[in-house]
């Protein structure tokens, strides 16, 4: 009887204890969890100068965080590391699209992005509109898109201030990179819509005028700590310009044909030194290329990819200047000799998953990749531009363990990406999930 | 993004309607030219001479490439000789006529011209200049001196509202599109249910077939609709039994009279006996998977276009024997609410294609985007094939997609699609894996004649320029070394352009193992 009730006891508590360290037991990778080791014939490394490539190499992710890179033969796995062998798949950095709209809308009717009440809106803010478990972002997830810079739409001169956000995870804390991811102008061709005799002399006024009062305004605060006094009041209209000011955001404009960017460049980083980007730079803009260079501004090519010959009202390509068909965008600015080139999907216009392939349609119109200027494009350019280059963007030792299991050149619409870790976790596997992408 | 192709065609209607009837009502006045008549000598003196032009044998011989036929093989280094305009030979060591005109393929590939399966109209019909430069997208019809603007607005009309016209009637063998599309590799296209060949600056033999599908609906939101099909195949099948019967009867009853063909839809009729084949439009799986019954009842091969929850019913729609025609980029979402698998998923033509259904593919645009938006057209077919093979589908079905699918679905293989002795010679010249992204298309031939050098249009000849090209002499006895020297040349020309541009058979991975794999190599040396 003794004995039979011992062995019952030996039962229920196996019963009880099995699930509870099932529970316990955390994913090789995740923060708390037992080391990853993952093994890879090519790692794309991708940081922003340097080879950017290690082969037969080992990558060690450790609470969520790269701990190690380096060839196979030279570096040893810890013991209790998990080990995973993609065998001849290559290992990339997860990549980035700074100009993403899809991340706060599911749906092209509801569109609370473009509140276009004023023409200058820098008080609103994207975060707002984000959510865990979107499915186009969990698409881009599949599609190796693990951050974004959502942002509000174009329909007037300042939009408001975006988020940078990872596209996976439960929690908004968890997704949350930096906010405000940027401050969102729109520098022309859009805001037109805003309202009738609103042209490219008002809009440039009109930035301009957002920007000398919300500057003031970050000025009067940083006085203020530096040399102490009476406290401003808090306006939340113009607390984003304390980051611009700071140089802890940035200024994500929308901007294409030459004369716009050309103000974009001048008027922005110029005039006020705050950091900008290109954002689009379609329509001729690539003839910019070295002003962008000389002026520290980068370029987020996307979603045209390409100038194309005279169509319709809009000379896209400025034939007459220079009769050629087809001009890659990205080309054009490289060939300018712009370094900092990214690319963009301004999802949903095209889908987030379809980020690679802007790339990749960069190079097959003349982008030069034989330094991996597309696969640092989709993302050390885009993580270095955003100010995010200490988390994300290169598998490097200390940063997010954001990591795609690929089969080849991510340009190339062939490539099957096959796994995805998010901070270490394993958020993403076609072993086990059905492949949407 | 507001400028799009939408925003373009509301601003552009008016301009359009305005433009063309400004142009023919002031052409009367202006255009009149005046007309020079030729002596009845001179005449005679011209036709002579076309005529002895038109007895002479028209050659062209594509030499030295790699050829992929379409039908397996794969020919190194091979040789494809036409004869007005069919092929002729193909092999190694060919005899070629010293008139021949003479394509250098050395070094680069060889394929069929591709066939795009569907088309937006502005792709083959006329569009006159003042349009060609002013609205992109739209088309009208050439502006003549003798029509009257309401005759003009009339035609226009019908196309715009009711998709009515005539290929032959408004192929423009000039436009800028055709040559965009032969820049695409794109020889066959079909406008309307017609099957064309896209000649350019020539408008003789442009239709291959007509007709050679029903379009038919099928949807479970029209059950009405779906109860009158089945009707009209019960009764053409009904139909056609009796007609077999009476067919086949004794002679002594020769009198009887043959069935009754009243209420008999000959669409159906020609669906059930093979002539045409039967196109729905469907992506819903409960739709497909009924249709793929219906289908195996009447014992047709249905057509289906975008097909996106085919993947879920696919057993059922490889019994049907059904071709399906696919975006493989589509997307649609999964349906939370259902415990079973929906929605869309890239691996669609891989599955469908594992259980016998037969794949063609189409971009979701299927004009030329000339808004910068690129990636997404007809232009980039094989982009979108790309995405097919991203899913799964091997490379062999992901070539057939846009060639000898396509063809057979117009009822044209028998011409094109693949490249066989005794075929149309229409084929493209790449200079590389037709499927890798970087490949651009250096040479189309339509019916023997090239039709597009990349090096010689304006579009895409700055990017990776092509090396210059060898003189050959087919009657001339070249010495190996010096052959080799000639090639290694071109070769090291062709590197320098483009390091990526591949060339191999292995195509992208390979090298783009190779861009970044150099340091690799070296360093490896080192440690060695």
């Amino acid at each position: 009887m003794i004995r039979l009730s011992r062995f019952s006891v030996l039962c229920a508590a196996a019963m009880v204890c099995a699930p509870v360290f099932a529970q316990e037991r955390v994913e090789a990778g995740k923060p708390g969890g037992p080391g990853l080791a993952i093994k890879s014939a090519k790692i794309l490394t991708c940081e922003l100068d340097g080879r950017g490539v290690v082969d037969r190499g080992v990558l060690l992710v450790k609470d969520g965080k790269i701990e190690a890179v380096g060839e196979a033969r030279s570096l040893e796995i810890p013991a209790g590391y998990e080990l995973v062998d993609v065998g001849d798949q290559w290992l990339m950095p997860g990549m980035i699209d700074l100009h993403c709209h899809a991340g706060a809308i599911e749906s092209l009717l509801v569109n609370d992005l473009n509140d276009t009440v004023f023409l200058t809106n820098p008080g609103l803010r994207a975060f707002v509109g984000t959510k865990p478990g979107n499915k186009r972002l969990l698409l881009g997830l599949q599609g190796g898109v693990t951050s974004v810079l959502v942002i509000p739409g174009s329909g007037s001169n300042v939009g408001g201030q975006g988020v940078l956000i990872k596209t996976g995870h439960d929690r908004f804390e968890e997704m949350l990179l930096r906010n405000p991811g940027s401050l969102k102008v729109a520098q022309w061709g859009n805001p037109e819509s805003w309202g009738p005799g609103v042209g490219k002399t008002f809009e440039t006024w009109s930035i301009g005028d957002a920007f000398e009062r919300g500057l003031g305004y970050a000025q009067r605060w940083e006085a203020f700590e530096k040399n102490g006094g009476e406290e401003p009041l808090v306006d939340p209209q113009w607390e984003v310009f304390r980051s611009l000011l700071a140089q802890e955001t940035q200024a994500s404009v929308h901007t294409q044909m030459y004369q716009v960017v050309l103000k974009t460049i001048t008027q922005l980083k110029g005039e006020f030194g705050i950091d900008v980007y290109i954002d689009h730079g379609s329509i001729g803009a690539w003839r910019l290329g070295d002003i962008a260079e000389e002026m520290g501004v980068a370029a987020i090519v996307g979603p045209r990819t390409t100038d194309t010959i005279a169509r319709g009202f809009i000379n896209w390509g400025q034939l007459g200047i220079d009769d050629v068909g087809f001009r890659g965008l990205a080309a054009g600015y490289q060939e300018r000799g712009l370094k900092l080139i990214g690319f963009n999907t301004d999802s949903p216009v095209m889908p987030e998953a379809e980020l690679s392939l802007q790339a990749g349609v960069a190079v097959r119109y003349g982008f030069d990749d034989s330094k991996m200027a597309a696969v640092k494009g989709l993302t050390i350019i885009p993580a270095t531009v955003s100010g995010i280059d200490n988390r994300v963007g290169s598998l490097e030792v200390g940063k997010d363990a954001d990591i795609l299991v690929i089969s080849g050149h991510p340009g190339d619409p062939r490539s099957v990406i096959d796994r995805v870790w998010l901070d270490g976790e394993d958020v993403y596997n076609s072993a086990t999930e059905r492949r949407r992408w | 993004m507001k400028l799009n192709s939408k925003t373009l065609l509301f601003l552009s209607l008016p301009l359009l309607f305005s433009f063309s009837s400004m142009a023919s009502s002031m052409a009367p006045l202006t255009f009149n030219a005046p007309r020079v008549l030729l002596g009845d000598d001179d005449k005679k003196g011209e036709d002579a001479d076309e005529e002895d032009d038109e007895d002479r044998d028209r050659y062209l011989a594509v030499i030295g490439g790699d050829v992929y036929s379409g039908n397996g093989s794969v020919m190194r280094g091979a040789s494809i000789l036409a004869k007005n305009g069919i092929i002729e030979e193909i092999g190694h060591d060919l005899w070629i006529p010293e008139e021949a005109e003479v394509l250098n393929a050395k070094g680069m590939r060889v394929y069929p011209g591709m066939i795009a399966v569907e088309a937006s109209p502005n792709i083959v019909v006329s569009t006159s200049r003042s349009a060609d430069e002013g609205l992109g997208d739209l088309h009208v019809h050439p502006v003549d001196e003798e029509i009257d603007p309401l005759a003009v607005f009339e035609a226009f009309a019908d196309e715009l509202l009711e998709g009515r016209h005539s290929v032959e009637d408004s192929y423009d063998p000039f436009s800028q599109s055709l040559v965009l599309a032969l820049s695409s590799g794109i020889t066959s296209t079909v406008s309307n249910g017609t099957a064309i060949k896209l000649k350019r600056g020539e408008i003789d033999d442009l239709v291959m077939s007509e007709n050679s599908q029903v379009s038919m609906a099928w949807s479970s939101k029209n059950p009405a609709g779906r109860r009158s099909l089945r009707e009209k195949f019960e009764a053409a099948s009904s139909y056609l039994r009796d007609y077999r019967v009476w067919e086949k009867r004794p002679k002594s009853e020769e009198d009887t009279k043959a069935p009754s063909e009243k209420g008999v839809d000959k669409n159906v009729v020609a669906v059930l006996t093979g002539q045409k084949r039967a196109r729905f439009t469907s992506n819903e799986q409960g739709d497909l998977l009924s249709l793929a019954r219906f289908a195996q009842q009447y014992e047709f091969r249905p057509i289906i276009v975008g097909c996106i929850e085919g993947w879920t019913v696919a057993d059922e729609l490889g019994r049907a024997g059904a071709t399906a025609i696919i975006t493989p980029r589509d997307r649609r979402d999964r349906n939370e609410m259902l415990n079973r698998e929906s929605g869309s998923t890239i691996e669609n033509a891989a599955i469908l294609y594992e259980h016998g259904v037969q794949i063609a593919i189409i971009p979701s645009n299927t004009g030329f985007d000339m808004g910068g938006q690129s990636g997404r057209d007809l232009m980039h077919l094989p982009i979108e094939v790309g995405f097919a093979m991203r899913g799964g589908l091997p490379e062999s079905a992901a070539l057939d997609s846009v060639t000898v699918v396509p063809a057979r679905l117009l009822g044209i293989s028998h011409r094109v699609g693949t490249l066989e002795e005794g075929k149309d010679c229409d084929l493209i010249v790449t200079d590389g894996d037709l499927l890798h992204y970087q490949t651009f298309v250096q040479y189309t031939v339509v019916d023997g004649s090239i039709a597009y050098d990349k090096q010689k249009e304006i579009f895409f000849a700055h990017i990776r320029p092509r090396a210059t090209e060898e003189v050959f002499d087919p009657g001339e006895e070249v010495a190996e070394d010096v052959d080799e020297a000639v090639v290694e040349d071109s070769e090291a020309a062709t590197d320098e352009s483009s390091e990526d541009s591949p060339t191999d058979e292995e195509g992208a991975d390979e090298d783009s193992e190779e861009e970044s794999d150099e340091g690799g190599d070296e360093s490896e040396e080192d440690g060695r």
